[in-house]
């Protein structure tokens, strides 16, 4: 769908419950909210969990009126993502229960399917191509940060660099592989699949 | 949490490289889950991260171990393919194989001719008002012959041009005769070459001093090749 901006004509389509409003509503947050708590949980499960209870939440607020700033929509979902988290590791488990209200559960799911495999083979197409851009050196120093996961200070002292070229250098390549991404597919970047 | 702030500080990658501490870590998620650009940035860049760890991985090293360094096999390119040595080296030889025969076979051959005087095959054929003659030539393959061309002198020509036009009706040389003022007859040298065999045509025009060409007439011959 065309999406310039969370606006006021936006937050009346989730009102009224527009399909295609939604499916966009809750593709582009449970991207970023896959991504923010990746770091904070461990298991697919988990993540799942917290994802799902975060919308099923919002929408309830939603239909009780209690959103009103279009422009702080981010907000809201982040917040009460902040929200389910503290309760979940206050609980010391996954299993958050859901509501059995209907209306609570009754969004577009995110999950991986057909299309989500042939973008992420295009996608890893795009990165191999950033990566073999790279000199060697740098694909190693990469490697052993992202793959290998050693300690980045160590890893920059073996590579005789300081931790802002490590982060020009990411920065780089994340500039390089979103150019080629949005030369093929547009300004709509891809859902996250998490680990 | 101010955008520029967020470029300038290159916390999109300091969030992607966990190096933020748990308050900074709350408020850039505050920031890009309300900023569409920066939304984009963390997005794109966390499939980047992601994918790097599968195609660096693939790349491990057991693969590359077990690989032999090999030689680099350079890739030629444009102007470059036409050195490259597969083709370069066979030309070559070919190229000092041809200067090898020239040298040692053809120009002497040409040096003893242009050396040593000669009876060559000739005809005398007439243009103009001299009226068409049914000249025959006979010469052996690749000699040359001679031509007694006969033009009339009235014209007042500076010059004359002459073409000879094979049997295909391809000009095959074209040649400035100097006009003499008590000259009607011209021989002209022909060199030797492959001809065939068949009737040949000699197509006059004459120049006048202001430069102007007028068809003075043409005259044929039939050339025989004998070994």
């Amino acid at each position: 769908m065309e999406f310039q901006s969370f606006d006021e004509a936006y937050l009346r389509r989730l009102r009224t419950r527009d399909p295609r409003t939604e499916q966009h509503f809750v593709s582009y947050f449970s991207a970023l909210i896959q991504i923010k708590l990746r770091y904070k949980l461990s298991t697919r499960e988990a993540i799942e969990d917290v994802r799902q209870e975060t919308f099923a939440r919002f929408f309830v607020a939603l239909r009780d009126d209690k959103i009103q700033q279009p422009e702080r929509l981010g907000s809201y979902v982040n917040s009460m993502c902040n929200n389910v988290l503290r309760e979940q590791y206050r609980s010391g488990t996954r299993d958050i229960p859901l509501d059995d209200d209907d209306d609570k559960n009754d969004f577009p799911a995110a999950g991986p399917d057909m299309l989500d495999a042939i973008s992420a083979q295009q996608t890893e197409k795009k990165v191999r191509e950033v990566l073999e851009q790279l000199p060697e050196r740098d694909r190693r120093l990469l490697r052993e940060v992202f793959l290998e996961e050693r300690d980045k200070d160590q890893v920059c002292r073996d590579f005789g660099v300081d931790r802002e070229y490590l982060r020009v250098l990411l920065h780089r390549a994340r500039q390089a592989f979103k150019s080629l991404y949005l030369k093929d597919c547009g300004n709509e970047p891809p859902e996250f699949a998490s680990a | 949490m101010d955008h520029d702030a967020v470029v300038r500080q290159k916390m999109t990658e300091r969030y992607l490289l966990n190096e933020l501490d748990s308050d900074a870590r709350d408020q850039f998620e505050e920031h890009f889950f309300d900023c569409l650009e920066c939304a984009q940035d963390v997005r794109l860049g966390a499939l980047f991260v992601e994918q790097t760890k599968v195609v660096l991985a693939e790349q491990a090293e057991p693969a590359m171990a077990a690989a032999a360094p090999k030689p680099a096999i350079p890739r030629y390119t444009g102007l470059a393919a036409l050195f490259r040595p597969a083709l370069a080296v066979p030309v070559f030889a070919l190229l000092l194989a041809v200067l090898a025969y020239q040298n040692l076979v053809t120009y002497p051959q040409l040096q003893q001719a242009a050396n040593h005087p000669q009876v060559l095959p000739w005809t005398a054929v007439n243009v103009g008002t001299y009226g068409a003659n049914e000249a025959t030539i006979t010469t052996a393959p690749g000699k040359g012959f001679l031509l007694f061309v006969r033009i009339p002198p009235e014209g007042g020509f500076a010059s004359y041009s002459a073409d000879l036009v094979n049997p295909t009706g391809k000009v095959e040389w074209s040649l400035t005769i100097p006009a003499g003022t008590s000259q009607d007859q011209y021989p002209v040298a022909v060199p030797g070459a492959n001809r065939a065999p068949g009737t040949y045509t000699l197509v006059v025009r004459g120049t006048t001093t202001t430069g102007l060409q007028k068809d003075i007439g043409r005259t044929s011959f039939d050339l025989k090749i004998q070994n």
